[in-house]
C-alpha cells in the first residue's frame, strides 16, 4: 500500500508533529495553541519547529490557564478557525472540563446545527513514564460520557498521524489522547503525504479465532506481547483489537469479533469502575450476547489514583495478569 | 421438624406442589421460601418455620397434597454448615469433565441457583435453540454440571441414533422428520390440574346442581354512553371523570337487587332455606392467562360509581397479575360477566354456584331501532341473566332484568336511589 509513497520511520510524537504540520500547511484556518507550544516546542516537543515555520500568529503560546485555552479554542472554532489546543497533561484538563461540558459539545445542538465547534484538544496521558502525581491519570472514561465529544487514542505513529488529521478535519470537538508511553517507545513507517484514518473505526492488530482481546493506547503493545506469549503456550489464537476511538465505539468490529470467538478480554490501564470496559460490555450485550461462551474478563488498573512512580508497574495491567485472564476465559 | 401444608386461610383442603426452592441437605434460614403451592385459586409460598437443614422432601412436583400433610422436614438440631462453601474451583476442567465434577462444587453452586436452572453459556444456549434441543434434557459435563456445546452435540447424536432416521439428509428424510414432528404434536398434552381443574370441577357442580335458565333481553345504551361522555368532558370549572360502563352496570344491578333480593341469595338445600344476603358483593368474572377467576367487589351498596370503578380496576389488575388474596375471592353474592368488549352477542353462562344469579353483558353496537314509529339508530346491547330456577322464576327474572334495563336506559333514575 505504501510502496508508491515516501515513507519515514517516525516515533509517535514525531507523527503527531507531522500531522499538525501537514494540516497547518494545507489549511490556513488551523492554529496551534497551548502553554509553551511556541518557541519551546511543547512539553514533549510535539510542536517542535512549528513556531519557526508558521509564526506566532498560528502557533500561539498561552497563559497557564486550561479553561482559557479551551474557551479560546471554542471561540476560534465557532468563528471559522480549526484550533488544536494542547494540554500539557490530561490530568491538567480538569479546569477546562466546564468549557467542554457546557459549551464545546453543546454548541451544535444549542444553535440547532448552525454552529459547530471544529477543535481538537491534544493531551498526553497515562502511566509508565514515572511522572509525578496527576500527570499519569488515565481518565478517558470521564470524557466518553460527554455527548458530542469524540475521544480518540492512537497506539502507534501511523495511526497517530492519520487519526489526528481526521480529528482536525472533524466538524465537532475531538479529545485526542496521546499515550506518553508510546511517544518514543517505537517507530512506525509513516507516509510523508497527508492521509486520514476514519474516526470510530477500530483496527485488528492481529487476527485469531479463540479469544477477542480489546484494548487501546499504551496497552496495545503490552497486550500484543502478552498475547503472543499466551498463544505460544496454548494451542489458541487471539483477535487483538485496538479500539482507537473510545467514543463512538466501533460496535460492528466488536460484534464481528465476539461472534467469531465467543470469548472476550478487555484490557485498559484506567480504573475499572465506570470505565470504558463497561461500555464495551454493553455493546457486546446488545450485539453478540448469544455468542458468548464465557463471562467477559477484564484487566484494568486499580480503582485508585495512579500511585507514585515506584509502584506504577504494579498498577498497570501486567503480562501475567493478561495471560491469567486469557487462561480463565479459555478454560471456562 | 415437620413442615405441613396448613390451611392458608380460604378453607382449602388440598394444594398442588409447584416448585421447591430448596433441596435435601441444604441449610435454610427462618422465613426463607421453601415451596410454592397452587391452591384452587392462587399460588402461595410456604416459608421455613426456623433455621435448619432440609431433611426429607416427601412429594414430587405436581403432586396434590392434603392440608395437614407433611411436605418436608427440617432438622434443627444440627449445627449450621461450616461456611466453606466457596465454589471449589480446584478441579481443572479436564478433571471435572465427563460428569465427575466434585460434589462440593455441585452442591455449593446449586445452593445459589433455583431448582431446574441449567447452567450454560449464552453461546451454548443458542446452539441448543438452533438445534431444537431442550437444554434441560441435556446432561452437562462441564464444571459443576455446566452444559457445554459438546454436550448438546452429543445429545443430538444420541437422539439421532435412537431415532430410525437415515443418516444423510434427503427429501425422504425431511419427510420422515416432518412426520415425526406431526406425531409429536398430536400427542401433546396439557396437564389437567390446578386452576383449570378447579374451574372444571366448579362448573360441573354448578351445572348439575342448579337447574339453569338463561333469560335474554336487549338494552338501549345510548343515554348511558351519552352520560359517560358528559362526565368525561367535565366543565370549564371541573375536570372530567372517566367511569367505565361496567361500574354503571354494577350500580344498576345493586339497586335492582335491592328490589329483587331473591337474585342476591343462596339456597341451602340441607337446611331447606333460601338465604337472602345482606350485602351486595359483586363477583367480576375475569379471564386470565391461567384461566377464569372471580374476584369480588364488596359492599357495592356503600360505594359511589367512582369508587366502584377504581376498586374494580384494582381487582382486575391483581387478577391478571395472579396476586389476588383469598380475601379478594371470597364472599360473592352475585356475579357479572362483562364479555362485550371481547365481542360476544349472546351466551348461556353457568352460575357461580351457589349464587342464584349471573348477568352477562355483551357487545354494544349501533342498531336500527323503532322508536315512536320511526327507525332511529341507537347503541344496543344484549344482556343475559342466568338464574337458578329452584330459587327464582322466569317472571321474576324478567321483572328484575327490566328494572336493570330501566336504570341503564334512563341513568338519571339511579340518581334518586344513590345514598
Amino acid at each position: 500500500m505504501t510502496t508508491a509513497v515516501q515513507v519515514k520511520k517516525l516515533t509517535m510524537v514525531q507523527a503527531v508533529t507531522d500531522a499538525m504540520r501537514t494540516m497547518l500547511e494545507e489549511d490556513e484556518s488551523v492554529l496551534v495553541l497551548g502553554e509553551d507550544v511556541g518557541q519551546n516546542g511543547g512539553v514533549f516537543r510535539a510542536t517542535d519547529g512549528l513556531f519557526e515555520q508558521f509564526g506566532e500568529e498560528r502557533v500561539i503560546d498561552t497563559p497557564l490557564a486550561e479553561s482559557g485555552i479551551v474557551g479560546t479554542s471554542i471561540g476560534l472554532a465557532v468563528n471559522g478557525f480549526r484550533p488544536i489546543a494542547e494540554m500539557q497533561f490530561l490530568g491538567f484538563i480538569y479546569p477546562a472540563f466546564n468549557q467542554l461540558m457546557t459549551h464545546a459539545t453543546r454548541m451544535r445542538q444549542r444553535s440547532m446545527g448552525r454552529y459547530t465547534v471544529p477543535m481538537v484538544i491534544r493531551a498526553p496521558y497515562g502511566a509508565g513514564v514515572k511522572a509525578p502525581e496527576i500527570h499519569s491519570d488515565s481518565v478517558e472514561a470521564l470524557f466518553t460520557h460527554i455527548p458530542g465529544l469524540k475521544v480518540v487514542i492512537p497506539s502507534n505513529a501511523y495511526d497517530a498521524k492519520g487519526l489526528l488529521i481526521a480529528s482536525i478535519e472533524d466538524p465537532d470537538p475531538v479529545l485526542f489522547l496521546e499515550p506518553m508511553r508510546c511517544y518514543r517507545s517505537s517507530r512506525t513507517e509513516v507516509p510523508d503525504e497527508k492521509y486520514s484514518i476514519e474516526l470510530g473505526k477500530a483496527s485488528y492488530v492481529k487476527e485469531g479465532s479463540d479469544v477477542t482481546v480489546m484494548t487501546w493506547g499504551a496497552m496495545v503493545p503490552d497486550t500484543v506481547k502478552a498475547v503472543e506469549k499466551f498463544e505460544k503456550e496454548h494451542n489458541a489464537t487471539c483477535d487483538v483489537i485496538d479500539l482507537r476511538t473510545l467514543y463512538p465505539l466501533d460496535k460492528d468490529t466488536i460484534a464481528e469479533s465476539v461472534k467469531k470467538t465467543g470469548r472476550v478480554v478487555i484490557i485498559h490501564e484506567a480504573p475499572s469502575a465506570g470505565g470504558v470496559n463497561g461500555d464495551i460490555i454493553s455493546v457486546i450485550n446488545d450485539t453478540s450476547f448469544f455468542y458468548l461462551k464465557a463471562p467477559i474478563q477484564k484487566v484494568t488498573g486499580f480503582d485508585t489514583p495512579v500511585p507514585v512512580y515506584s509502584l506504577e508497574q504494579e498498577y498497570l495491567p501486567s503480562s501475567e495478569k493478561i495471560i491469567s485472564a486469557l487462561n480463565t476465559t479459555l478454560s471456562y | 421438624m415437620d413442615v405441613k401444608l396448613h390451611d392458608i386461610g380460604e378453607g382449602m383442603h388440598e394444594a398442588e406442589i409447584l416448585h421447591y426452592f430448596v433441596k435435601k441437605g441444604e441449610p435454610v434460614k427462618n422465613d426463607a421460601p421453601l415451596v410454592e403451592i397452587q391452591t384452587d385459586k392462587m399460588t402461595a409460598e410456604l416459608t421455613a418455620p426456623s433455621d435448619g437443614i432440609i431433611g426429607d422432601i416427601k412429594f414430587e412436583l405436581g403432586e396434590v397434597v392434603e392440608v395437614g400433610t407433611t411436605i418436608l422436614t427440617i432438622t434443627t438440631d444440627q449445627k449450621e454448615p461450616s461456611p466453606n462453601l466457596e465454589p471449589t474451583v480446584k478441579a481443572s476442567p479436564s478433571e471435572a469433565s465427563g460428569g465427575v465434577a466434585t460434589q462440593p462444587a455441585t452442591r455449593t453452586l446449586d445452593r445459589w441457583l433455583p431448582m431446574n436452572r441449567v447452567m450454560a453459556s449464552p453461546h451454548t444456549r443458542r446452539v441448543a435453540r438452533e438445534n431444537d434441543v431442550n437444554i434441560k434434557n441435556v446432561t452437562g459435563t462441564g464444571r459443576a454440571g455446566r452444559v457445554l456445546d459438546e454436550d448438546i452435540f452429543a445429545y443430538i447424536e444420541a437422539q439421532t441414533q435412537a431415532a430410525p432416521v437415515a443418516e444423510e439428509k434427503s427429501h425422504q428424510d425431511e419427510v420422515v422428520i416432518q412426520n415425526s414432528k406431526e406425531v409429536d404434536e398430536t400427542v401433546q398434552t396439557i396437564p389437567f390440574k390446578g386452576r383449570r381443574k378447579q374451574i372444571a370441577k366448579k362448573m360441573t357442580q354448578s351445572l348439575y346442581t342448579a337447574p339453569h335458565v338463561t333469560h335474554f333481553d336487549e338494552v338501549d345504551m345510548t343515554e348511558l354512553l351519552h352520560l359517560k361522555k358528559q362526565l368525561k368532558e367535565g366543565t370549564t370549572r371541573q375536570p372530567g371523570i372517566s367511569i367505565s360502563v361496567a361500574a354503571f352496570f354494577i350500580k344498576a344491578l345493586q339497586l335492582s337487587l335491592e328490589e329483587f333480593p331473591i337474585f342476591n341469595s343462596k339456597l341451602d338445600e340441607e337446611k331447606e332455606e333460601i338465604y337472602l344476603e345482606s350485602s351486595y358483593n359483586i363477583g367480576l368474572a375475569t379471564g386470565t392467562d391461567k384461566g377464569l377467576i372471580v374476584p369480588v367487589l364488596k359492599n357495592v351498596e356503600n360505594l359511589s360509581l367512582v369508587e366502584i370503578h377504581e376498586q374494580m380496576k384494582t381487582l382486575t389488575k391483581k387478577a391478571t397479575e395472579n396476586k389476588l388474596s383469598g380475601q379478594d375471592l371470597r364472599g360473592g353474592t352475585f356475579t357479572i360477566s362483562n364479555v362485550g368488549p371481547m365481542g360476544s352477542t349472546g351466551a348461556t353462562p353457568i352460575l357461580n354456584y351457589p349464587e342464584t344469579g349471573l348477568m352477562a353483558f355483551h357487545k354494544t353496537k349501533k342498531m336500527p331501532v323503532v322508536i315512536n314509529d320511526e327507525i332511529v339508530i341507537r347503541e344496543m346491547m344484549n344482556v343475559t341473566l342466568t338464574f337458578d330456577h329452584r330459587v327464582a322464576d322466569g317472571s321474576q327474572s324478567i321483572a328484575f332484568t327490566n328494572k336493570f334495563i330501566d336504570y341503564i336506559e334512563k341513568p338519571h333514575l339511579m340518581l334518586v336511589e344513590l345514598t
